[in-house]
């Protein structure tokens, strides 16, 4: 658990009651999280996961409550990760009242989770979301019969139209009671469960839920077991579990889903009405094309250029120029040296603020005159691309691709998220299944995605040079990257992950869905990025100060001068690209812009620099996900493979002559 | 039973085994256009008094050293022929096994005429048994060239956008599957194939590859006029 959680842990202390907002994946969860809490959820909300766990304070009425945000799950047997998380959640949390958001447009999935939470012992609030895509297929629910069905609070929302929020604040304070199911499965299951019951300790929840995971085979539980009971409790609890296999003579998970599946069925049946089918025709059929092995080329295509005018033209164009150029270069930068320069008597301390590498003028002015902007259009725009329903599809479209790297399709989204931020994306590998793909994914992302800040600057010079240096670069980074993939796959035991991915129907985007999900994002880049970038500024101004930077300067010139055959003053832009991508970048732009670079030396560095070690704020998030020992293995396969590969265009440009 | 059923029925005794066997292994032989040696039968099956009572009772006729069938014989060698290559089949495609011949050499002597055409139907006719070999056709086959589809399918094998009603799933996945509501009797419709399979059950669109695909065996929905 996180500092986060321990500081939550604390407020319980105080008496607040803990709320846990369970449900399928995109059903709207982290928006309804979102209202309740105004805070924004963390990051990632990949049809799949939300990867972090989020946890928020509600102030209703005077009462206050701490609300959990969990991983979507489609069962609370645990099937992957994600769900094996939130389960735990429940075990060790337990929550005072579970507010489980739905899909009213797929109550039958819903309620097998309902049925889980009432065996499980909890309270319940059934929150039915998306009500309004619901009614337009022509699905109406009748809630009040399934209140009394159920036993619980059932509400309705459309979350981005804020519907319904309010009577779900009611729900909440109001007293909830744990819905009232009582399901049979069979007389063998039956008779096992209660004797591994009597068997296990008192806990949060039902022992019987416990003990119908542990015949379902559930593996996660062992080590909360041994935690609790001695071995002989334990042995029996696994001999009993084996006969019950043998006797049910089928997978008793499969037996108990189905049963669950047969009562939501039911439950399902009684309440809901369809009046046949109403959703426009042309979003169906854009959402047949999209998904289509040939019409879907041309809309990622589109989809791409998008994204290229948004975040390319328009962020990294339009609006750093505003904020670098015009705020910072004219009016904040000179401001703040007048000023430090007349009260601080100090020259170290100046130069620390206000010089070559000064916090405000390097770091400062680059994390939010740069950075900031590009990034902000580019989770604006990945956001989009979320809410809109397209990102499965798009994963779809590449799976084939994918494949050849040894990863699965659901890969598309990290990748395409290190288009933007390489740190957020090396963290959003969680969501892939498997540590293999997870680690191929990662690496991949360090030697050859290049981040939106650089690849701003570097977009911009290749567009000064020629059509063909671009092609150039572009073709190299995807041969780097699918070559390097597919080797990677080949060298690392192990399968690829397992490629299942659920497909939510297209919609129109949702502004607010958008505003709280990119504000969420960026706030997480302004509190773990930029104080990275911060720090490595800082590194560089002790290195500069120290004359150190000269003397790494003097070390790796030889390489850069000899293999790669540019001028030394480049090496710089090598050195402080892995404090800082952009700078990496940015510095070879300066030295372009004063002729200080042919065309041809223009090309190599860029390639070079793409492929290049990640920034330091992706290298210390590497090492968190990964491990050291990977990060530094990482780091020692990415420097070499860079330079070499820069040496060896180098060559060819030269050998063959070819002018860009 | 009829008549007819009652003689194709599987005989159940020892001798009536050896026989099935005998015959069986002449039928391959011949299917090779090899001439059966009646030096080579016995040594095969090392027992050649028993291979002189299937003279004496009239399923195979010896020329010049050669074993030829006679008309009785030829017919229930082709019907035994025809059973083991069934039982194959079932064992290999539904039941995924991969170490069956055992199985399917017993299962030959123990199926009755209804059932192998049950059998026969349910996996579509098929031609050729697992090792390459032809199945004998049956009377059920006849009926095939004029119905269209076998009825138990894969989704390998699915139309595109047809409704149909899932039989049995097997392979890797199913837990997963049956969390989001795709088990035995859910209606299910195929909406693509490439470049991955995507499926619709209820308001679910799932998006799965060809592994999982492949074990997740469909049947038409026979009523539906334009659903």
């Amino acid at each position: 658990m996180g500092p986060a959680a321990k500081e939550k842990r604390k407020e319980e202390a105080k008496g607040l009651k803990r709320v846990a907002l369970i449900g399928n994946p995109n059903v709207g969860k982290s928006v309804i999280f979102g209202l309740l809490t105004g805070k924004y959820a963390t990051v990632s909300n990949y049809p799949g996961t939300t990867v972090e766990v989020s946890f928020g304070n509600i102030n209703l009425n005077g009462t206050r409550f701490v609300l959990v945000d969990t991983p979507g799950v489609n069962n609370l047997l645990p099937m992957s990760e994600d769900e094996r998380v939130t389960r735990d959640i429940l075990l060790s949390e337990r929550p005072a009242l579970v507010v489980q958001v739905g899909d009213a447009k797929n109550l039958k999935r819903t309620l097998v989770i309902t049925i889980q939470l009432a065996e499980m012992g909890l309270p319940v609030v059934l929150d039915l979301n998306m009500e309004d895509e619901a009614r337009d297929r022509g699905i109406t629910i009748d809630k009040e019969a399934l209140k009394r069905l159920l036993g619980a609070d059932v509400v309705g929302t459309v979350a981005p139209e804020k519907k319904g929020v309010k009577e779900l604040k009611n729900a909440i304070l109001e007293d909830s009671k744990v819905p009232g199911f009582v399901i049979d499965y069979g007389p063998v299951m039956e008779e096992y469960a209660e004797k591994i019951t009597a068997l296990l300790p008192k806990t949060n929840i039902s022992r019987r839920s416990l003990a119908l995971m542990i015949l379902a085979g559930d593996e996660s539980l062992a080590g909360w077991l041994k935690s609790r009971l001695d071995g002989e409790k334990l042995e029996a609890i696994e001999s009993f579990r084996e006969e019950c296999a043998l006797k049910m003579g089928r997978p008793v998970g499969l037996h108990i889903n189905e049963i669950r599946l047969k009562k939501a069925s039911e439950i399902t049946e009684s309440v809901v009405k369809k009046t046949g089918e109403k959703e426009h025709r042309f979003i169906q059929l854009v959402s047949k094309i999209s998904m289509h092995p040939l019409w879907g080329l041309p809309v990622l295509l589109l989809v791409l250029y998008g994204i290229y005018e948004f975040v390319g033209v328009f962020g990294a164009g339009t609006l750093v120029g505003l904020v670098e150029e015009k705020l910072f270069g004219e009016y904040l930068n000179p401001m703040f040296t007048k000023v430090i320069d007349l009260l601080v008597p100090v020259p170290l301390i100046r130069d620390l603020i206000v010089g070559e590498y000064g916090l405000v003028t390097m770091a400062l002015t680059y994390a939010i005159g740069i950075i900031l902007p590009i990034t902000t259009t580019f989770f604006i725009a990945f956001a989009i691309l979320e809410d809109s329903g397209y990102l499965p599809r798009l994963a779809i479209m590449s799976n084939r691709l994918f494949n050849i790297m040894g990863l699965s399709g659901k890969a598309v989204l990290p990748m395409v998220l290190g288009l933007g931020c390489g740190t957020m994306a090396v963290m959003t590998t969680r969501i892939l299944e498997g540590k293999r793909d997870r680690l191929i994914a990662t690496f991949l992302l360090a030697l050859a995605i290049p981040c939106s800040a650089q690849l701003g600057v570097i977009l911009g010079m290749l567009s000064s040079l020629s059509a063909l240096a671009m092609a150039i670069w572009a073709t190299c980074v995807m041969v780097v990257l699918l070559f390097s993939g597919w080797l990677a796959a080949r060298i690392l035991p192990g399968e690829r992950g397992e490629f299942f991915l659920e497909i939510p129907p297209l919609r129109k985007p949702a502004l607010a869905n958008v505003a709280v999900k990119t504000a969420g994002r960026v706030t997480w880049y302004l509190k773990e990025a930029v104080p990275l970038f911060i720090l490595g500024t800082f590194i560089l101004f002790v290195l500069d100060k120290l004359a150190l930077l000269k003397v790494i300067h003097k070390i790796a010139s030889p390489v850069i001068v000899g293999l790669l055959a540019l001028p030394e003053k480049a090496t710089e832009a090598f050195i402080i690209g892995f404090l800082r991508r952009d700078y990496g970048a940015a510095g070879l732009f300066a030295m372009f812009q004063d002729g200080l670079l042919t065309p041809t030396q223009a090309l190599v560095s860029l390639v070079t620099i793409t492929l290049f070690i990640p920034c330091l704020a992706s290298f210390f998030m590497i090492i968190k996900e990964r491990g050291m020992k990977m990060a530094l293995s990482m780091l020692a396969i990415i420097t070499p493979v860079a330079i070499a590969f820069g040496a060896l265009l180098n060559l060819a440009l030269r050998s063959l002559n070819i002018a860009v | 039973m009829s008549d007819e059923l009652k003689k194709r029925a599987a005989p159940e005794t020892e001798k009536a085994q050896f026989e099935d066997e005998a015959l069986e292994a002449i039928w391959e032989i011949a299917e090779q256009k090899k001439e059966v040696t009646f030096a080579e039968l016995n040594d095969d099956l090392n027992d050649e008094q028993g291979v002189l009572n299937m003279v004496a009772d009239g399923l195979i006729n010896v020329k010049d050293g050669a074993v030829e069938f006679t008309d009785e014989g030829k017919r229930r060698a082709r019907d035994i022929t025809r059973r083991h290559r069934l039982a194959e089949r079932l064992f290999a495609d539904v039941l995924a096994l991969t170490d069956y011949e055992r199985d399917a050499c017993r299962l030959e002597h123990a199926i009755s005429p209804e059932v192998e055409e049950a059998i026969c139907t349910l996996l579509g006719h098929p031609p050729t048994c697992p090792h390459g070999r032809p199945i004998p056709r049956g009377q059920c086959c006849k009926l095939y060239v004029k119905k269209v589809t076998p009825l138990v399918v894969s989704m390998m094998e699915a139309e595109v956008g047809a409704p149909y009603r899932v039989v049995f799933l097997r392979g890797p996945m199913i837990d997963r599957l049956a969390s989001i509501g795709l088990v035995a009797g859910s209606d299910i419709k195929l909406q693509q194939k490439r470049p991955s399979f995507v499926l619709t059950i209820d308001e679910t669109t799932i998006a799965i590859e060809e592994d999982v695909a492949k074990g997740i065996f469909v049947k038409k929905h026979e009523t539906e006029n334009g659903k």
